[in-house]
């Protein structure tokens, strides 16, 4: 890593949540909403690795990006079936479809 | 090599030594959850319905969670770190274990005598429940910002599931889709909080935090400085996330859509529960950075506490205001739990601004702290009871007349006199009309922030808006009652019958508490107190 300063990661990870953001608040798909929510994760997991070698925060950052990774799987799943689900009753994933409730 | 060999040593000394016996409520759930799934592995459930392993799985942490309690209350009042410093076990802790547990029997006994998952769904239901209320249990004994996040998501995640639990329904398809939506975006920009926060103060140890702070500012840097700002900005993004957990504006988009589409059993499950635990650890979060004694860091939480007000007395008069144009009783009731977030949020706010008092004030700071604590924990158990006896009518009734219309709840009260009148009972004591519950934990709030307002007079305007909001609420929770004993049932209408037993008991269990706490004041009071001195001795 020699040559690469801390905040040159800093900024990828801030530009992988930026772009997560933008995605979450403009896609209508709901899978591209879950892939917005996956590149947020993503970025704040560059961030712990990044820290955990030049700050003193030291393996707790590291432990912190696996504990997130298997995380975001976990959480993917779930929200996978959520959506088919929610396919199975409106014939669509566009999630501004889903007007039912509202009031 | 022999380094290693000590490292193991004490990972497991620590470990089996005390860490397991401290956190056995929680692996009492786990074994649980396991338990429910073999019984269906092994076909055992055509005679051993799940509830009733979930029913005794819980009863048993919950008392196990009750010794603890009695027995940290006894001994000192102090608190200690476990499994190396990730989780805290200290009275407060206990406390809400105790509250969590008590509400998950509470729970599992209602989805027993409304049905709500049949036989078949019955392992699935349970594990999604015990396992949501086994990630509150962390999130209130949190002690490390990773605990935090996963806390938070372990709680999250069954609860996106059982909104949609309803298979097939648009309506519970289309909660549960907006609940995850928005619930994985926070959960992502909480943890990108947790990140900056943890990065730049090189450390995630929530007691660590404050002296890391107090340092990295005080080192001739001040506050304006771009690593600090940069700090303060991931605690935002963190309290964003909890926002969302509590449902406060402008984080409350999900919460409406989500309990009308859930199960009003999962709704009211969702509307104590995960309320409590947010709370709980917002009030860690939050003392995590007090205690400094520098001049620009006390001024800036004040700062913070103040637009912590703010932002409760706009949750609260939003959560009023538009609930008065309901008619659904469920979505009603969601807009009531923000109203009700919004109040208890109150008593963090004031928290914040007192202890952050500047120096030479003439309040005594250690005692105002506990009495601030003290209201948010009054209020929480009060309503436990009121908002899950208000959720748990309304789910009974659905049962009977199929609808959660308030319309349709005209002359019921006539015909169900028992449900009628403990809904009525339920209603008051979310207004805070005097005799009851409700009405003593707004007291001690009220009464906290008036205490913060001599520090910082915005809290005057928290306070009267506070004020003018109880009145605002009166009138939608009566016209609730007024459909249900004032109008005559409709001709035709679908009659209401429920025997007495078992159902009468158990409104009658959630309400006879109401009208207790609104007049014995003192046992609870108490007890709160105690609890409040984990923090300020």
């Amino acid at each position: 890593m020699d040559g690469v300063s801390l905040n040159a990661y800093l900024l990828v990870g801030a530009v992988l949540f930026v772009c997560g953001v933008v995605c979450m608040a403009t896609k209508r798909n709901g899978i591209g909403v879950l892939m917005g929510v996956e590149l947020v994760l993503n970025g704040a997991n560059v961030n712990f690795v990044a820290f955990s070698h030049y700050m003193p925060l030291g393996l707790d950052g590291q432990v912190i990006a696996l504990f997130v990774i298997v995380l975001a799987a976990a959480e993917a799943a779930v929200a996978l079936a959520i959506a088919l689900n929610y396919y199975n009753s409106f014939q669509t994933i566009d999630v501004d479809r889903g007007d039912d409730l509202r009031g | 090599m022999s380094n290693f060999g000590a490292l193991l040593d004490s990972l497991l000394q620590d470990t089996i030594g005390r860490s397991v016996g401290v956190f056995a409520p929680e692996l009492i759930l786990c074994a649980t959850i396991l338990l429910t799934l073999f019984v269906r592995l092994f076909d055992a459930d055509r005679r051993l319905p799940t509830y009733w392993v979930a029913l005794i799985g819980s009863l048993g942490a919950f008392l196990l969670a009750y010794f603890q309690f009695i027995q940290l209350r006894q001994g000192s009042a102090g608190s200690e770190a476990y499994f190396t410093g990730l989780l805290v076990f200290d009275q407060f802790s206990v406390f809400f274990r105790v509250f969590l547990l008590l509400f998950l029997v509470l729970v599992v006994s209602l989805t027993i005598l409304t049905g709500l998952p049949d036989l078949e769904d019955g392992p699935d239901f349970y594990t999604l429940l015990i396992g949501s209320t086994v990630g509150m249990m962390l999130m209130a004994s949190a002690n490390h910002l990773l605990i935090l996040f996963l806390g938070v998501e372990m709680a999250s995640v069954p609860s996106y599931a059982m909104v949609g639990f309803l298979k097939g329904r648009r309506s519970s398809s289309e909660a549960a889709l907006k609940y995850v939506v928005y619930g994985a975006g926070a959960a992502g920009v909480m943890l990108y909080g947790v990140s900056l926060l943890a990065g730049l103060l090189g450390t995630a140890n929530l007691p660590q935090i404050a002296a890391q702070l107090e340092s990295l500012a005080g080192s001739g840097r001040g506050i304006m400085d771009p690593v600090v700002r940069t700090a303060f900005l991931g605690a935002m993004m963190v309290l964003a996330g909890l926002a969302f957990k509590l449902s406060l504006v402008p984080f409350h988009f999900w919460c409406p859509d989500a309990f009308e589409g859930a199960p009003a059993e999962v709704a009211g499950y969702l509307s104590v529960a995960s309320k409590a635990a947010a709370f709980a650890l917002l009030v860690r979060f939050c003392l995590a950075f007090a205690g400094s004694d520098a001049e620009s860091l006390q001024t800036l939480y004040r700062a913070l506490g103040v637009g912590l007000g703010l932002v409760a007395v706009v949750t609260a008069t939003y959560g009023n205001l538009v609930a008065y144009v309901q008619n659904n009783m469920k979505r009603l009731l969601a807009y009531s739990t923000i109203a009700h977030a919004g109040y208890m949020l109150m008593a963090v706010a004031a928290l914040l601004v007192i202890n952050n008092a500047p120096a030479g004030t003439s309040l005594d700071v250690a005692a105002e702290s506990r009495r601030c604590l003290e209201g948010l924990l009054y209020y929480l158990c009060v309503y436990l009871f009121m908002n899950l006896g208000a959720f748990a009518i309304v789910a009974l009734i659905r049962n009977e007349i199929f609808s959660e219309d308030i319309r349709d709840y005209a002359g019921l009260g006539f015909q169900a006199p028992l449900l009628g009148i403990c809904m009525a009972i339920c209603l008051f004591s979310l207004t805070g009309v005097p005799p009851l519950g409700g009405f003593v934990g707004k007291l001690f709030i009220f009464a906290s922030v008036v205490q913060a307002a001599k520090i910082a007079p915005w809290m005057w305007v928290v306070l009267v808006l506070g004020l003018l909001n109880t009145v605002f609420s009166l009138f939608y929770y009566m016209r609730v009652v007024r459909a249900m004993f004032l109008t005559a049932r409709p001709e035709g209408a679908r009659k209401l019958e429920i025997p007495f037993t078992p159902i009468g008991a158990y409104v009658s269990i959630l309400t006879v508490p109401i009208l207790v706490l609104g007049v014995y004041i003192r046992g609870l009071s108490d007890l709160a107190q105690g609890v409040a001195a984990v923090f300020f001795q």
